[in-house]
């Protein structure tokens, strides 16, 4: 219980920190956050922007280790586990994609460009969408819960390349990559002390209410596929005397 | 277990040549696809960088029209169970990768050989990287191709799903493989592109071990 | 108060944004309450048989 009204404040303070912090050239109080080139006012979407695409990744790796432990003891229940934190995984990969090209428009004026970390959040979608197609191809429960456990698998191995492949074939205007000039990679130096602090209990507080959902997600499912199994029994007994 | 999955190749080629349906088709597919792009282009010339994407585009195009059948037809077929009675997991699997393997090298010589004869941009200054990103392309793209059929196969043919579950695994291969092919057109040396080739063999390991763990699963649903 | 607000309208952002975290927080908090109790009666239900 302590820890929902924990996640209830410390988002409270992420969304009161990183909306109304102002930032100036010269930050001397913990609360002001320092100016960064290039990117002005357009830094604080860090707090928001960036836990999203985190949650979808983290999303993408749990369905990979409840796909692995399936395929290992062959449990319905790991399956839904999957299934909920890909339906997760996707609205948040959704939302990473519109928050980012809606504050690309404004720092970079277009909405897309194909920059490294556009196409890679792009190759995430096309791998969730993949997967729920796959998914809805399939009427035998097994057989659904086997082929998506591999095809998340499968796809989870081919995600590392697009790190070591991106940075050489384009370009980067993205905040933190490799030859950003401008902006510079603002984790490691632009950013100040307490803006990493905000940075890092978004993440928390972002982290935490993903597996409060993903929680609620699962337990409703496997609550529903007890009901329907009551409900068989109950008529069998009724039919079968 | 060698010989087991030789001799199933040897099934596959001999019951392919028998009907030539999907080389005949393969090939008009290939024509096709390579037609419309010329008359697209009409009298324009092309950069480098467009003629080594479009390449690849064809490739994986003509891969993915073709590769499925392997395991697809044995499915329409029925003789799946009979498959799973006489051999293992991982023979069924070698057979079917190497038929599938000879089949790319083919289609894909025949796409090259059009290419050099039809577009002015498609010059290779560098043979031996081109030699070298052709084959261990190709590995991959085979590798990727018949695992993902063998699912496609057990998820009920759906033709369509091929290329969209396909793409988000090949995408790193075929981005390495464009950089790669611009790289031949503008002569870079063997040196320079060991990075992208380094990411390509890699790719090719990872995943034909993955896929020889997971197509256990597969084949027994 | 007011004068403050109308001069710092990214406060008035600030309180909106509050106020839609406390009623989705209170939706979840709900509904996680609902699974419980349905978890509950489940579980009093299959020892009851």
């Amino acid at each position: 219980m302590y820890w929902k009204i924990f996640l209830f404040v410390l988002m409270a303070f992420v969304s009161i920190a990183g909306i109304t912090f102002p930032i100036v050239d010269k930050p001397s109080v913990w609360y002001e956050f320092p100016f960064i080139p290039g990117l002005g006012e357009n830094a604080k979407i860090i707090f928001f922007h960036v836990p999203t695409a985190w949650l979808t990744v983290i999303a993408f790796l749990m369905s990979c280790i409840y796909g692995f432990r399936y395929l290992k003891n062959k449990n319905l229940n790991d399956d839904v586990k999957a299934y909920v934190a890909n339906q997760l995984g996707i609205i948040f990969c959704i939302l990473a994609t519109v928050t980012g090209a809606v504050w690309a428009k404004f720092a970079w004026g277009a909405f897309w460009s194909w920059d490294p970390r556009q196409t890679s959040i792009f190759a995430l979608l096309l791998i969730y969408g993949a997967w729920f197609a796959l998914r809805s191809s399939i009427e035998s429960e097994e057989k659904r819960a086997t082929l998506s456990s591999v095809y998340s698998i499968i796809a989870f191995v081919t995600v590392p390349f697009f790190i070591f492949i991106m940075p050489r074939i384009m370009t980067g205007l993205h905040p933190g990559s490799a030859d950003d000039e401008t902006s510079g990679p603002i984790v490691n130096f632009k950013m100040n002390e307490n803006m990493l602090l905000i940075f890092f209990l978004s993440l928390i507080a972002f982290t935490i209410l993903y597996f409060w959902m993903w929680n609620i997600g699962y337990k409703s499912i496997l609550i529903k596929e007890k009901l329907q199994k009551n409900i068989e029994v109950v008529r069998d007994s009724i039919f079968n005397g | 277990m060698i010989t087991k999955s030789y001799s199933l190749f040897l099934k596959d080629i001999k019951s392919e040549l028998r009907t030539r349906y999907a080389i005949n088709a393969l090939v008009m597919f290939i024509l096709v696809a390579i037609s419309v792009i010329l008359f697209s282009i009409g009298n324009e010339k092309i950069q480098p960088e467009l003629t080594a994407g479009l390449y690849w585009v064809v490739i994986f195009f003509s891969a993915m029209s073709g590769l499925s059948r392997a395991f697809v037809s044995e499915e329409e077929k029925g003789t799946t169970l009979t498959l799973q009675l006489i051999a293992s997991p991982d023979t069924i699997f070698s057979g079917k990768l190497l038929f599938n393997l000879i089949l790319t090298f083919f289609i894909n010589v025949i796409i090259t050989l059009i290419y050099a004869a039809f577009f002015e941009g498609f010059v290779i200054n560098n043979f031996v990287l081109f030699l070298v990103t052709f084959i261990f392309g190709n590995i991959g793209l085979a590798i990727s191709s018949t695992i993902i059929a063998s699912i496609i196969a057990k998820a009920g043919s759906k033709g369509t799903l091929y290329p969209v579950l396909s793409f988000p695994v090949l995408l790193p291969l075929i981005l390495t493989c464009v950089q790669l092919t611009i790289f031949c057109f503008d002569g870079t040396s063997f040196a320079n592109a060991l990075y992208e080739l380094a990411i390509v063999v890699s790719y090719d390991g990872i995943m034909i071990t993955v896929s020889y763990l997971l197509f256990d699963f597969i084949w027994k649903e | 108060m007011i004068q403050f607000l109308t001069d710092n309208a990214i406060y008035i952002v600030m309180i909106i944004v509050l106020i839609v975290w406390t009623g989705i927080f209170f939706y979840l908090l709900g509904m996680d309450r609902r699974i419980k109790s349905i978890e509950n009666e489940m579980k009093g239900e299959n020892n009851e048989e």
